[in-house]
C-alpha cells in the first residue's frame, strides 16, 4: 500500500505527529511504500489529488485526510484500506 | 490622526469598505473626535497596506484575519504563515487547472462549430451543451 503525506517543510504540525504515523503504518500493512512529500516539490501531483490543506494524506493514490489525523483514525483507515484491497 | 475619509483617502479604498474592515475587526480606530467621528492612525494605514497586499496574493478578508491572529500569536512561527500562503498556492493552482479543463471545454465546443451561417436551432455549441457529456477537448 502507498501512503503519502504531503507536508510543508517547517511546518511544526506536520513534524509533531508524523512519526506516530508511520510506525502505526509499519505495524499495521505488511507492504507498506510511505513517501514524504514537500508539497512544493510536487505541487502539481499535490493539486491532481485535490491536496488543498496541509498536512495530508494519500493511500494508494486518493486524498483520504485533508488534515493530520489521531494514530487511531489512521489505523482504522489503513485496516479499511488492506480490506477492501482482499 | 485620521477621520474616516481621510483615511480612505490615504489608502485608497472606499469608506464603506473601511466600515467593511471595521465590522470584520481588521481595522479598530484609535479614538474618537469630541463630536464621537472616529479617528485612525498611521497603524490602521499599514493594516490597510497589509490587508491590499495579501488580498493581492489572493488571500479572502477571513484568511487575512487569520494571518493577522497568526501574527500576533507568541508561540507562532514563519512555518506557520508559509503553511498558510502554501494552502494558498494550492488552491490558486487548484482553481487555475480547472480553469484550463473549463478552457478546453470551450476549444471543443468553439470547433465544433464549422459553419457560423447555420440556423441557431441547429448550433452544435447549443445542442453539445444540451446533452450529457461534453465532447473530448482537443489537445
Amino acid at each position: 500500500m502507498k501512503v503519502e503525506i504531503f507536508y510543508s517543510a517547517g511546518c511544526t504540525q506536520c513534524a509533531g505527529g508524523l512519526e506516530n504515523l508511520k510506525t502505526a503504518a509499519r505495524q499495521a500493512v505488511d507492504n507498506l511504500e510511505w513517501r514524504e512529500i514537500n508539497v512544493l516539490e510536487e505541487i502539481d501531483y499535490a493539486v491532481e489529488l485535490g491536496v488543498l490543506t496541509l498536512p495530508a494524506i494519500a493511500l494508494d493514490g486518493e486524498l483520504v485526510f485533508a488534515s493530520l489525523p489521531s494514530v487511531r483514525q489512521f489505523r482504522d483507515r489503513l485496516i479499511r484500506q488492506m480490506a477492501k484491497q482482499g | 490622526m485620521f477621520t474616516i475619509g481621510k483615511l480612505a483617502a490615504q489608502a485608497g479604498i472606499s469608506t464603506d469598505a473601511l466600515r467593511y474592515y471595521e465590522r470584520e475587526g481588521l481595522i479598530v480606530p484609535s479614538g474618537k473626535t469630541g463630536s464621537g467621528y472616529r479617528l485612525y492612525d498611521e497603524g490602521s494605514i499599514r493594516r490597510i497596506r497589509f490587508i491590499k497586499q495579501a488580498q493581492h496574493c489572493g488571500f479572502t478578508l477571513t484568511e487575512i484575519v487569520e494571518l493577522l491572529v497568526v501574527r500576533r500569536r507568541d508561540a507562532a512561527c514563519c512555518g506557520d504563515v508559509r503553511s498558510l500562503a502554501l494552502e494558498k498556492k494550492l488552491q490558486l493552482e487548484s482553481k487555475i487547472r480547472s480553469m484550463k479543463t473549463m478552457s478546453k471545454a470551450l476549444d471543443a465546443l468553439i470547433e465544433s462549430c464549422a459553419n457560423e451561417s447555420n440556423p441557431v436551432d441547429q448550433c452544435p455549441i447549443l445542442s453539445a451543451l444540451e446533452q450529457a457529456s461534453l465532447p473530448e477537448p482537443v489537445h
